[in-house]
């Protein structure tokens, strides 16, 4: 066992984890945040993606012991006190999800994708969410979400 | 009515915006155990041995089982749909192989551990000794008399052999202008959803009672199959269906895994836990088909008789629904057109590949993709367009009712209308326009048409397929409103949708109601999720039971405003004298009354604020006709598809340029939910039609075992696609609504197939397969141009 040491939406913990664990093994079993799911273990569907020190990583493809130090935000981490983030907001009123479980990766992306860039092409929307698949809503409705996130939170600034 | 007909967002929405949506893999039980399993690599061989010594001596390890362990314990699994009832063959289907394999991927052995790794890691110690058998994946080889049989109790291969259709198609050939015979066939794909299958099987030792929590569709019948399986009292069983993140028809009941982990759970006396990887995912198939058909058009355009020979690969048996898929591929030509000869015989053949299971569109989709091609050969054999011939041979909106040749009721529609939209969407005259100026420089752009008929909310006699519903509504002293509905939702949020209905039927507003789903000791006894079937008979039985309290509340309310019950309304929240709307009493009051002062004011009812009732659609008939056909669906979605691709002859890649689809499913209670299964069904046929395909190796081993080499469709890959309605209602249903769901597989898949053999016609393509990915188009352009 290693010790590891994470901030996890803004909470330190320390965890104790086999130096071959995977991260999102990690984040389910260890920290106990089952949001992040688990869909191939390949690195190709990106319904266990998080954020590693603002990036998105698919938590499958990174050992548990090489986030040491490392900030995570996973889908727990995103609504405040005062509710929901923008873009899980626009999420909900624009269907961009149907079952739920790709939808982790798909916020996340699409969160990383408007601090980057607040008003995106549609080109950068579709590029941002390629990695992610989703078998329920043909991405129409995810695009168009993230579409009205970017125009609600350049509105709200 | 208020409610009905709004997109209302999803009412699980901000449980699975901030990650506290608990599908299977989430819940965790005390003493939970995690299972592992070992298959075969073999296709078809005897076993002849299984050491499991290594295995129990690994770290962590509880229990190794094999398969004559597991016999021991366990009865076959009863098929979902039995052949049987079909006229077809059963076999024997154990959780665990007994004797030999039958495809490579069935389970053999399974290992309980602590952990999940020490299970995984026990299972590759277990040694199976295997005598190799012949071995056939092909369903024509299948077919031939010296074909390797995979069930030695049977005389062939075969699963089904049955003739569909009426007419004489003998005499309509040799009296037609026109006769095209052509093979196509419709490669292996899988439904793949994100979520793979799991289960979480808990012993009660105590009580002798067993719990399983799954990702499934279809819980009551869980229920009743691992009652026989496992020899219990269904009574002593309960099933929970997990929040489940997508099905598509993958999480229909049969797999041998169900059977197994609860085995596991008892012999072990603790909670186990199996989550299915996405390799094991990756087995079950969705559809494989080879049609050869023969049609007959005369000069105008008119076809008047289709003869389709079909053979359907079901890879090995089991006790899931997909074997039955190819029934519909043949009952649903000629699908939306007026052919008054219809033969097709249908093979559905046991191959030593893995198993197909019930996959959306539940082989309507072969069939439209067969009917599409069809109709494209005889505009192409008459030099005429694809849109005319369409419109010569699509049902008038006039003949409704209509029984087609195969003996479907068609409820309703208005097929031509659903053209005339979608060519004006597509601005088709500018559009072919467009396509001789790219063809001129060089650049290749096709159109393509196809119409999709999707028979809903089946019925199949002497099935688990059953066509009508059970709802429960139940309102609380509070006058909040628990609905405890039959029909289950993988994600599509028919619950939702649940929801709304019985917020007007009720005159409640939304936010008062609950929708329970999937859980057999809650929910009255129903048949789940599949063909469509949750608006049509979960939103009719919860109309028919909110009615029933509603009706309770508005004789109380009534009483307590001093009226008499017809002069009361029940509405946003409140019973209120229709003709003095100002005169009302909340109707948490009214339930408050009703079950506080059941001796005063509600004295003169009976004290139960609850309804049970069930729905059972107008349509349906198993009493077979003069010709022997039955008619299992009350009612039939049905869209038109146009996909604008733009193929480039020396790549052979094929880009998705537009898609437009005008869609019919009647009365729509949820605008937004019904679009986006729309979106999706679209999209999982486009991946059918370019990128998706299962490969094996030559020895049955699957080759595409992972999303790097299935490759679904990605945003990048997608035009921005159009969605139009169109609304004809059933005069079958509750509210004139069709089911949603389904309808966009087959006819997208079509479409795009279509789209691809227009873009090639200065080359003389032949569009005979999907998928079509680039080596094929550039097989295709090459055979066709050495003719």
């Amino acid at each position: 066992m290693t010790r590891v040491n994470v901030t996890v939406n803004g909470r330190a913990r320390e965890i104790d984890v086999e130096p071959a664990k995977l991260l999102v093994h990690a984040v389910r079993e260890d920290l106990g945040l089952t949001g992040t799911h688990v869909g191939c273990l390949t690195g190709d569907c990106g319904a266990c993606t998080v954020r590693i020190d603002g990036a998105t990583v698919k938590s499958c493809s990174v050992l548990a012991v090489s986030a040491e130090g490392a900030q995570i935000t996973t889908v727990e981490g995103l609504a405040g006190p005062g509710g929901l983030h923008p873009v899980q907001q626009a999420f909900w009123d624009e269907f961009g999800f149907q079952c739920g479980y790709c939808l982790p990766g798909m916020l996340l992306t699409a969160c990383e994708l408007l601090e980057d860039d607040p008003d995106p092409t549609d080109e950068a929307i579709t590029l941002a969410v390629n990695g992610n698949l989703c078998r329920c809503t043909g991405y129409h409705a995810v695009k168009r979400s993230i579409r009205c996130a970017a125009d609600r939170m350049r509105e709200g600034s | 009515m208020t409610s009905i007909g709004t997109s209302a967002r999803k009412a699980d929405g901000e449980v699975l915006l901030t990650g506290r949506g608990r599908f299977v893999d989430d819940h965790v039980l005390p003493g939970m155990r995690h299972a592992a399993i070992v298959r075969s690599d073999r296709a078809h061989a005897r076993i002849t041995g299984v050491d499991t010594s290594a295995a129990e001596r690994a770290p962590g390890v509880e229990l190794v089982l094999t398969g004559d362990q597991a016999a021991r314990h366990t009865g076959p699994i009863p098929h979902f749909i039995d052949p049987a009832a079909r006229g077809g063959r059963r076999a024997e289907v154990r959780c665990l192989a007994v004797g030999k394999v039958v495809h490579a991927g069935q389970a053999v052995a399974a290992v309980v551990a602590r952990t999940r790794r020490e299970a995984e890691a026990a299972a590759l110690l277990v040694e199976v000794g295997y005598a190799p058998l012949p071995h056939v994946l092909d369903a024509d080889e299948a077919l031939l008399p010296d074909a390797p049989r995979l069930y030695e109790e049977w005389p062939d291969n075969v699963i089904l052999h049955n003739h569909y259709g009426t007419g004489d198609v003998d005499a309509a050939l040799a009296g037609a202008d026109l006769v095209v015979t052509e093979t196509v066939r419709i490669g292996r794909t899988t439904t793949a959803p994100i979520e793979p299958r799991g289960y979480l099987a808990s012993w009660d030792r105590f009580d002798e009672s067993l719990t399983v929590y799954g990702s499934v569709q279809n819980p009551h019948q869980l229920r009743w199959m691992l009652a026989r399986s496992l020899d219990l009292d269904e009574t002593r069983i309960r099933v929970v269906t997990a929040r489940v993140g997508g099905s598509f028809g993958l999480k229909m009941q049969g797999h041998p895994e169900e059977t197994l982990i609860c085995l596991l759970s008892r012999l072990t006396e603790a909670p186990v836990k199996w989550i299915e990887d996405r390799r094991e995912c990756f087995l079950s198939g969705a559809r494989e088909q080879v049609h050869r058909v023969t049609v007959g058009a005369t000069n105008d355009g008119r076809i008047v008789a289709v003869r389709d020979r079909i053979v359907a690969n079901a890879g090995a048996v089991t006790a899931q629904p997909g074997w039955a898929m190819p029934n519909m591929s043949a009952t649903t030509l000629a699908s939306g057109y007026l052919v008054p000869n219809v033969e097709a015989e249908l093979h559905v053949v046991a191959t030593n590949k893995p198993p197909l299971n019930a996959a959306r569109g539940f082989g309507k989709d072969g069939a439209h993709f067969v009917m599409e091609r069809i109709v494209d050969l005889v505009a192409r054999g008459l030099g005429a367009d694809p849109a005319h011939v369409r419109r010569v041979n699509l049902i008038p909106a006039g003949r409704f009712p209509f029984r087609t040749a195969t003996g479907l009721n068609i409820d309703s529609g208005d097929f031509p209308g659903l053209l005339d939209k979608a060519l004006k969407a597509l601005e088709y005259d500018t559009l072919r326009a467009r396509q001789r100026e790219l063809r001129d420089r060089g650049r290749y752009l096709g159109i393509g048409l196809a119409f999709e008929l999707t028979p809903e909310s089946a019925d199949g006699p002497g099935t688990f397929v059953s066509g009508f519903d059970v709802t429960t509504v139940r309102m609380n002293m509070s006058g909040g409103v628990t609905v405890l509905t039959g029909v289950t939702s993988p994600g599509g949020g028919n619950d939702t949708a649940i929801a709304q209905i019985v917020s007007d039927e009720l005159g409640v507003p939304l936010g008062w109601i609950q929708v329970v789903q999937g859980d057999t000791d809650r929910c009255p006894s129903g048949f789940g999720n599949f063909s469509g079937r949750g608006m049509v008979v979960g939103g009719g039985s919860a109309a028919l039971a909110a009615r029933d309290v509603r009706a309770k509340l508005a004789v109380v309310g009534a009483r307590m405003l001093g009226v008499a019950p017809e002069e009361a309304e029940v509405t946003g929240g409140v019973v209120r004298v229709a003709a003095e709307p100002e005169r009302s009493v909340a109707v948490p009051d009214v339930a408050a009354a009703v079950l506080t002062r059941a001796f005063a004011v509600a004295s003169e009812v009976e004290p139960v604020l609850e309804a049970t009732r069930a729905f059972k659609p107008g349509n349906i008939d198993h009493v077979p006709d003069e010709r022997g056909r039955i008619q299992p669906y009350p009612t039939y979605s049905n869209c038109l598809h146009a996909a604008v691709v733009e193929v480039d002859p020396e790549t052979g890649v094929t880009t998705l340029a537009d898609f437009v689809m005008v869609h019919d499913c009647g009365v729509v209670i949820n605008p937004a939910l019904v679009e986006g299964q729309a979106h999706g069904a679209i999209v999982m046929g486009l991946g059918a039609a370019l990128t998706e395909q299962l490969s094996y190796d030559d020895e049955g081993r699957l080759l595409t075992d992972r999303f790097k080499s299935y490759l679904l469709p990605r945003a990048g890959d997608l035009p921005e696609v159009r969605l139009e309605h169109q609304v004809t209602p059933s005069p079958f249903t509750m509210y004139g609504n069709k089911g949603a769901g389904e309808a966009g597989v087959g006819g997208a898949q079509a479409a795009v197939a279509n789209a691809v053999e227009d873009a090639l016609a200065p080359f003389g393509v032949t569009v005979t397969q999907v998928p079509l990915p680039a080596p094929v188009v550039l097989d295709l352009i090459e055979r066709a141009t050495a003719k």
